[in-house]
Parts: C-alpha cells; sequence; structure tokens
C-alpha cells in the first residue's frame, strides 16, 4: 500500500512539473497561437542555469533559483524577439520548423558546452526524507508541489488583476480587438514569452535536486507538456494543468506496475485515446486562457 | 536538345563509378561511399516532401517507417534468413502498413497537434526499438545483415551498390512525378493550400493526405531496407528525431515541393558535412541555424533561388509584375 | 419532384438557434435569392447544405435523395457546386490551374498512364484545358490564365471562383454572396454572368444583401430573419412584404 502511495506522490511531482511547462506552453499558444517546439529546451538551459548559480558559484537554494528564473526570462525576451516575432506573422509550418530548429541547436549546443554526463544538484532537501506512516518522500517532492501550486494560483490572480495579466487574458480570446483597442500585442506577446520561459526554468530549479539534467531532457518534456495542453483542451491553461497531474501520475503508475522502459510512451498513449474519444480535449474548451 | 540532355546526364550518372575512379583514384572508395548515402537520401528527402511539400501534412514521423522497413530486412534477413527480393517488399509493406494504421487516428489532429503526434509516434517507436530487446536486440544492433543477393545477381561491390541506389532513387523520382502533376498532383497541391476548397472541388482532403503518407511511409520503409543492406548493422539509433530535422533541412534547404529543389538539398545536406568534416554534434548546430535562416529568409530554399535568378536573367530591362 | 430541398433545417450554436426549422425549396431551372438581415443564419444554412456544417435536425434532398450531412466533397461530386462569401481561390496555382482542379470526377487516369504520359492521359488534359480556357474567357479572364490567382484583384478571384465552379457542370449553383465587395461594374457583370446561367437553364441559389441585384435577376426571394424563414415569392411582392420591412428597417 506505502508503496502505491509512493508511486502516487512520484506522479504528483511529475505532475507538477509537466503541469508547469505545460502551463508555459498553453500560455503560449492562448495568447499568441504559437506552439514553441523549443519549448522543452528553457527547461533544459533552466537547469543548467540554476546548476551553474548552485553547484558552480555555490549560491543558496532560493537565491540560485531565482537567478535561473531571471536567466531565462532574459533569454526568453531576447529569443522573443529576435526569431518569434519574425515569426508569429507566418504560417504554422514556419513555426513549427522555426522552433523546432531552434530546439536542435540548443539541444546540440548543450551538449557541446556541458557535456552529456547527466549534472546531479543535490540540494538539502533532496537528500531529506519525510515519512508519513511509513511512506518515505524526500522534502523537495513537497517544495515542488507546494511551489507549483502557489505559482499557479499567482497565475491566477496575475491574469484576473494584473494588467499585463488582463492582457493576456484579452489576447487569448480576440487579438484583433486588442490591437483595436489599444493593447500593446507587441508587448503583450513579449512578455508572455518571458513568463513562459521563467515558468520552465522555474520547474527546472525545483524539480532538478530530484532529476538529473542532461541536453536531451527537452525534447520529450515538450512532447509531455504538449499532450498535456491537447488532452486538457488547446490553449486553455486550467485544462492543461489537470491533464498535465493526470499524465504524471499514469507515468509513474505505468512505471511502477507495467514497465520501466516504456514509460515514456505513457504521456502519447494517454493523448492518442483522449484525442480519439473526445478531439476537442478533457475539458473542451478552445480558446481564452 | 533535352532529350539528348537527359541521356548524356543518365549516362554520365551511371559513369560515376569510373569516373571516381579515374579523377579521384586514390578517394574512389570514399567519393562512391558518400554517394550511395547521396541517393539514398535523395529518395527519402523524396519521399518525404511528398508528405510535407505537396499535401502540406507535416509529418514527423518518417524516420520511424525508415526504421520499420531497416528492421524488417534486418531481422527477416537474418533471423528468418529470408532473401532480399522478399524482404525488401516485406519492408515496403510493413511500412506502408503501419503509416495506414497510424495515419488514421493522426488525421484528425489538426495542425500542431498532428506534427506533436507523429513526432510522438517517432519516439515510440524509438523507444521500442530500443526496449525491446529480446526482438530489435536494442542497442546491441542487428548485425550481419547480409548483401542483397536476387538470383545470380549479387549487390557486394561499392558501384553496385551504388547502381542499385541511383536505380532506387530513379524510381522513385518517376513515382514522384508521376503523383505530383496532372490530377493528382493538382489534387494534393488543393488540399495543401485550401483544404475547405478542395472539399467544394470534390477533393476529399483525407483521402488525399492519407495517400501521400502510406506512399511516402511505405518508400522510406523501402529506402531503408536498402539502406541496411548496405551498412549492414542496424541500431535503434537510426531512427531518432534528427533524421526527421535532417529531412526538413534537406527539403527546405533545396526548395520543398521541388523534383529538383529536393535532390540538390539532399546532395548538399550529404555531400557537404562530409566535405567540411565537422564533427556530428557541430554539425547538428550548424543545421539547425541553417534550418532556422532557411525556412525564415528562405523559404523557397535553394530552388527558389535558383528560379528567381534565371527569370532575373530573362528579364533584365523589367521593372517589376 | 424539387431539384433541391430543405425541412426543418435546423441548425444550433452555443444556444443560439442559428437556422431555425427552415423549409427550402428549388426547383429545376429557377434562379432563387435568399436574403436576410446580417446574421439571419443565410451562410450557415449553406454550410449545413454543402456539408461544412452539419444540421442538428431537419432533412436536406437533391435530386430526391437525402444528403442530410453528407461531407463536402461528396456533396460536391454529387453536382452542387458553391462559391464562398470570403472569395476563395487557389493562390499558387494559375487561374487555369484552378479551373483544372475542380474537374475531379470526370477525368479517368491510370497511375502508369500517368507515368509515361500516354496519349489517352494527354487527350483528356487538353479537353479539360480547352473547357477551362472558355470558361476563363466568358467571365473575362481569357487573358490572365496563366497568372497565379493570388495575383488577381479581389474582382478578378470572385470571377475565377465562379468559373471554377462552373467547371464540373454542377446541377446546382449555390452562390453566397457574388455581389458583395466589387466594384458596380463588377456588379453588372455578375449579374449577367448569373442570367446567363439562367438562360442556359441552370438552376441557381444565392445569398445576397444587395437589394438591387436581388430584386433584378431572381425570379423568386426566400426572406429569412434570425434563423427563420419569414417571407417568400417574387421580388416584387416579397420588397412589400411588412414583415420583410419590419425585419430590415427595425422595430
Amino acid at each position: 500500500m506505502s508503496d502505491l502511495v509512493e508511486q502516487l506522490v512520484h506522479g504528483l511531482t511529475l505532475g507538477s512539473l509537466y503541469a508547469m511547462v505545460a502551463t508555459g506552453l498553453a500560455l503560449m499558444f492562448g495568447v499568441v497561437r504559437l506552439i514553441n517546439f523549443a519549448h522543452g529546451e528553457f527547461y533544459m538551459l533552466g537547469g543548467y542555469a540554476f546548476w551553474y548559480a548552485y553547484a558552480e558559484l555555490g549560491l543558496p537554494y532560493p537565491v540560485a533559483g531565482l537567478a535561473a528564473v531571471a536567466a531565462l526570462a532574459v533569454f526568453g525576451l531576447a529569443y522573443e524577439r529576435a526569431v518569434i516575432r519574425t515569426i508569429l506573422a507566418r504560417t504554422w509550418h514556419v513555426q513549427l520548423i522555426a522552433t523546432l530548429a531552434t530546439s536542435i541547436t540548443l539541444t546540440n549546443l548543450a551538449i557541446i558546452v556541458f557535456g552529456t554526463q547527466p549534472k546531479e544538484v543535490p540540494t538539502r532537501l533532496s537528500a531529506a526524507i519525510l515519512d508519513v506512516g511509513g511512506v518515505r518522500m524526500a522534502w523537495q517532492r513537497v517544495l515542488v508541489l507546494v511551489a507549483a501550486v502557489a505559482i499557479f494560483a499567482a497565475l491566477e490572480w496575475f491574469v484576473a488583476h494584473a494588467r499585463l495579466g488582463k492582457a493576456m487574458r484579452a489576447m487569448s480570446q480576440n487579438r484583433e480587438a486588442c490591437a483595436v483597442v489599444g493593447v500593446d500585442v507587441q508587448q503583450v506577446a513579449l512578455a508572455t514569452f518571458g513568463i513562459s520561459a521563467g515558468l520552465a526554468a522555474a520547474a527546472a530549479a525545483l524539480v532538478s535536486p530530484l532529476f538529473s539534467i542532461f541536453p536531451d531532457v527537452g525534447a520529450l518534456l515538450t512532447l509531455k507538456a504538449f499532450a498535456a495542453v491537447i488532452v486538457g483542451g488547446f490553449g486553455y491553461v486550467r485544462g492543461a494543468i489537470a491533464a498535465a497531474f493526470l499524465i504524471g501520475i499514469a507515468e509513474s503508475l505505468a512505471a511502477g506496475y507495467l514497465s520501466y522502459a516504456y514509460k515514456d510512451a505513457i504521456a502519447f498513449v494517454v493523448m492518442v485515446a483522449v484525442l480519439l474519444v473526445r478531439p476537442q480535449g478533457l475539458f473542451g474548451r478552445r480558446i481564452g486562457i | 536538345m533535352r532529350a539528348t540532355r537527359w541521356v548524356l546526364g543518365s549516362a554520365a550518372l551511371v559513369a560515376v563509378p569510373w569516373i571516381a575512379a579515374a579523377v579521384v583514384p586514390g578517394q574512389q572508395r570514399y567519393v562512391l561511399h558518400v554517394l550511395i548515402f547521396t541517393v539514398l537520401y535523395g529518395a527519402l528527402a523524396l519521399s518525404y516532401d511528398l508528405v510535407v511539400g505537396h499535401v502540406g501534412s507535416l509529418s514527423l514521423a518518417h524516420p520511424a517507417f525508415f526504421g520499420l522497413g531497416a528492421y524488417t530486412l534486418a531481422l527477416l534477413a537474418t533471423e528468418a534468413r529470408w532473401p532480399f527480393a522478399f524482404a525488401l517488399p516485406a519492408g515496403i509493406a510493413l511500412a506502408a502498413v503501419v503509416a495506414l494504421a497510424v495515419g488514421v487516428p493522426m488525421f484528425r489532429l489538426t495542425e500542431h497537434s498532428f506534427a506533436m503526434g507523429t513526432l510522438g509516434f517517432a519516439i515510440a517507436t524509438q523507444v521500442v526499438a530500443t526496449n525491446w530487446v529480446d526482438f530489435t536486440h536494442g542497442p546491441l544492433c542487428v548485425t550481419g545483415i547480409p548483401k542483397p543477393q536476387v538470383g545470380a545477381l549479387r549487390i557486394a561491390t561499392l558501384p553496385a551498390f551504388y547502381w542499385m541506389g541511383l536505380g532506387a532513387l530513379a524510381l522513385v523520382a518517376l513515382l514522384y512525378r508521376g503523383l505530383t502533376t496532372f490530377r493528382l498532383g493538382r489534387a494534393f497541391h488543393a488540399v495543401r493550400d485550401n483544404e475547405t476548397l478542395a472539399a467544394a472541388a470534390s477533393i476529399d482532403p483525407l483521402r488525399y493526405r492519407m495517400l501521400a503518407f502510406v506512399i511516402g511511409g511505405g518508400v522510406a520503409g523501402g529506402i531503408g531496407a536498402l539502406y541496411v543492406s548496405y551498412v549492414g548493422v542496424l541500431c535503434p539509433g537510426e531512427l531518432t528525431v534528427s533524421l526527421s530535422v535532417n529531412l526538413l533541412v534537406m527539403v527546405f534547404l533545396g526548395g520543398v515541393g521541388s523534383l529538383r529543389g529536393v535532390l540538390v538539398g539532399a546532395a548538399a545536406f550529404t555531400a557537404l558535412p562530409e566535405i567540411l568534416r565537422m564533427a556530428p554534434t557541430w554539425r547538428m548546430v550548424i543545421y539547425g541555424l541553417l534550418l532556422l535562416v532557411i525556412v525564415i529568409r528562405a523559404p523557397d530554399g535553394l530552388e527558389g533561388l535558383m528560379r528567381r535568378a534565371s527569370s532575373r536573367r530573362r528579364r533584365p530591362a523589367s521593372s517589376g509584375a | 419532384m424539387a431539384l433541391f430541398e430543405t425541412r426543418g433545417l435546423t441548425k444550433r450554436f452555443l444556444g443560439v438557434t442559428a437556422v431555425d426549422a427552415v423549409d427550402l425549396t428549388v426547383e429545376a431551372g429557377e434562379l432563387v435569392s435568399l436574403i436576410g438581415p446580417n446574421g439571419s443564419g443565410k451562410t450557415t444554412l449553406f454550410n449545413c447544405v454543402t456539408g461544412y456544417l452539419a444540421p442538428d435536425e431537419g432533412r436536406v434532398t437533391f435530386q430526391g435523395r437525402d444528403v442530410t450531412g453528407v461531407a463536402a466533397h461528396r456533396i460536391a461530386r454529387l453536382g452542387i457546386g458553391r462559391t464562398f462569401q470570403l472569395v476563395s481561390v487557389f493562390p499558387r496555382l494559375s487561374a487555369l490551374e484552378n479551373l483544372l482542379t475542380f474537374l475531379q470526377q470526370h477525368q479517368e487516369e491510370s497511375l502508369v498512364g500517368r507515368l509515361v504520359r500516354a496519349p489517352r492521359v494527354r487527350r483528356l488534359e487538353a479537353a479539360a484545358v480547352e473547357r477551362a480556357r472558355s470558361l476563363l474567357d466568358s467571365v473575362g479572364l481569357g487573358a490572365r490564365a496563366e497568372a497565379p490567382a493570388g495575383t488577381l484583384s479581389y474582382g478578378q478571384r470572385k470571377l475565377l471562383a465562379f468559373a471554377a465552379a462552373l467547371m464540373p457542370d454542377p446541377d446546382l449553383l449555390l452562390l453566397d454572396e457574388p455581389a458583395a465587395a466589387v466594384n458596380p461594374t463588377m456588379i453588372e457583370q455578375m449579374k449577367a454572368q448569373i442570367r446567363a446561367l439562367h438562360r442556359q437553364g441552370k438552376t441557381v441559389l444565392l445569398v445576397e444583401h444587395n437589394m438591387d441585384v436581388v430584386m433584378d435577376i431572381s425570379q423568386r426571394v426566400i426572406v429569412l430573419d434570425h434563423g427563420q424563414k419569414i417571407a417568400e415569392g417574387p421580388p416584387e411582392v416579397v420588397r412589400r412584404d411588412p414583415k420583410v420591412v419590419e425585419a430590415y428597417f427595425g422595430r
């Protein structure tokens, strides 16, 4: 029984990770209708930035985490200005190929710069074990879940109350009207991208102490995050979050009880299964965050 | 005139092994090796362009079909001792059947979801190939794949493999031509450019997308089988996502939707790194950047540049249309 | 038996009934206009009967056979042609190739024949090209036959779409706002083209906002308001119908 609970805990950790990454992807799609195939690489770079700040520079954990988020937010803004802005007006083929190309470039650059050996980044919390009635888990896992929930709550508040957040929501519903009303479409797109990248880095800073960082980690992550976005109902952030947790738990249970080797295929299986039965995703809504 | 050029050009292509022996005697084996890859990749790129360029389905599943054909021949030839003449069609058939099965759910997805779904399928295929060690040998690879033998004809030398590849390329190019012209070609292009209007022209978008996908997949499987017959060894690393990126580079660099363009792209793509002797990781970085720049700045690729250059030559005093 | 008929056709979107139990009949050879204020459901009805939307209720019959909910490409194959409100062409193809694309079901070619450019294939292709050129000439686009459709002006593209819809010789032609967003000369040309079709015995159902066009060329007018049919009859009668006046000029 405790075995099952541990699998579920692991599932929640995975779910939190996928949800944070999927949220960034869903935001991008909802606000500017762009699928960023290189989104997983933002996570990967965030992980390396965190590793560098924490393990190489010796910064305290929270500082290192924030440094990673800041670094990636800046990188995200720069990338938006350099590439995304140009391809926003183009067809989705161009967008897809351009971001896929970015993904390959970043992954291979990471191999050159950091090498293929995974980086382990243990922290105090990842080593400390919490024991709840026979169920053992690293404290870091609690942090991951709590932080994820806090981030989602902050995002909800932001979209409902902050000027930029409200602009993002408005753009996700009707972009043309926003331009007419005086919303700075370029600025909102830029900010959304920065937030998206920052979210990925935050996920990396939270989860890297538990899993390791390696150059290829982005590819599978993009796929699973995308699966969550599709299963949740394209562009609908809350749906993506719920679907991400569903996928995380399913993957953990499958790894524990079915086959560890094929666990990465679970997200894909869930996605195809949902799409065959309900092409608009579990939560149906298509537009609007 | 045109016919003479065709005959001369074909003769030159066939005579390459002798030309290489005469021009670069010490390097003949290396040059032929590169050319074998070039013709095989050329055929593979054409099969991909059918799907991406002519019917507009951005599939990332092609490596999976390439791998399916390769594994089918590799396993049938080594474990079941099937002769090449049967293993090759089996590889093509399996890849085509899987393409049909996968296409049915995939084409219910739109655009991005379709791309992601096909990517997921490609990754899933790689995961299976790597982990089903009992069947596919996993990372231990399938080794000792025999050289093709059809009756008395045995393909074992480099020139022989080159001619086999060249023959395959010629067949695929002929098929490509036939599929992308006249009524069928127009139907494909209609689906690509305006699916709603295509339906009003009594063209069933699903039917044509599936047709291109299945034929493209089958051909990819055939090329995979030929490839593995040449290399002699098959590891799961052959069917990674990188192959999709490579194909995209070949097709977009050369000119998506154009026979000549795609072949030029495949030749440039395969020959260039050999000439530059780049390390694999740096190669991928360059390809990624190249693809990024091409798709944004020159989506018509080299073919587009060539066409613009030649039309400018024909109308030197034109002030623009 | 009417050529084309809808019975109780209904389509709802998120609580709004866009098309409300509409009964509509078109006899062979008629020229009928479907009018109504903005949002009255005209284009939705078109989309329901041409396979782009699935009706929630009701039946659509064409030449005696039930075509309710049949997919768009099959509807086209059965002999119903249409144009679109936002003019739709294949921009990368030439005007000629646009028309050739519409001739799908009338050509038989084998793959092998195509590969070796067999004489029969070439003959069929030549016949198709000839028909396309004559249609282009009849709408005044003969000189632009080789031009990519994307380079044509809006009005020219409308004429092209019109010619393309005629290419497979449909038994029923549905025109969605043929006179919209074009200059008066083009409108006259459109009217002349539609009248010519009618004289040839073709059946035409058109959706139109331009009252002059409607009154000028229609044999019969059907009026929709908020998804419901509120009036039907010859143009002069419908124009004076108080319900129609109220629908257009407010309450």
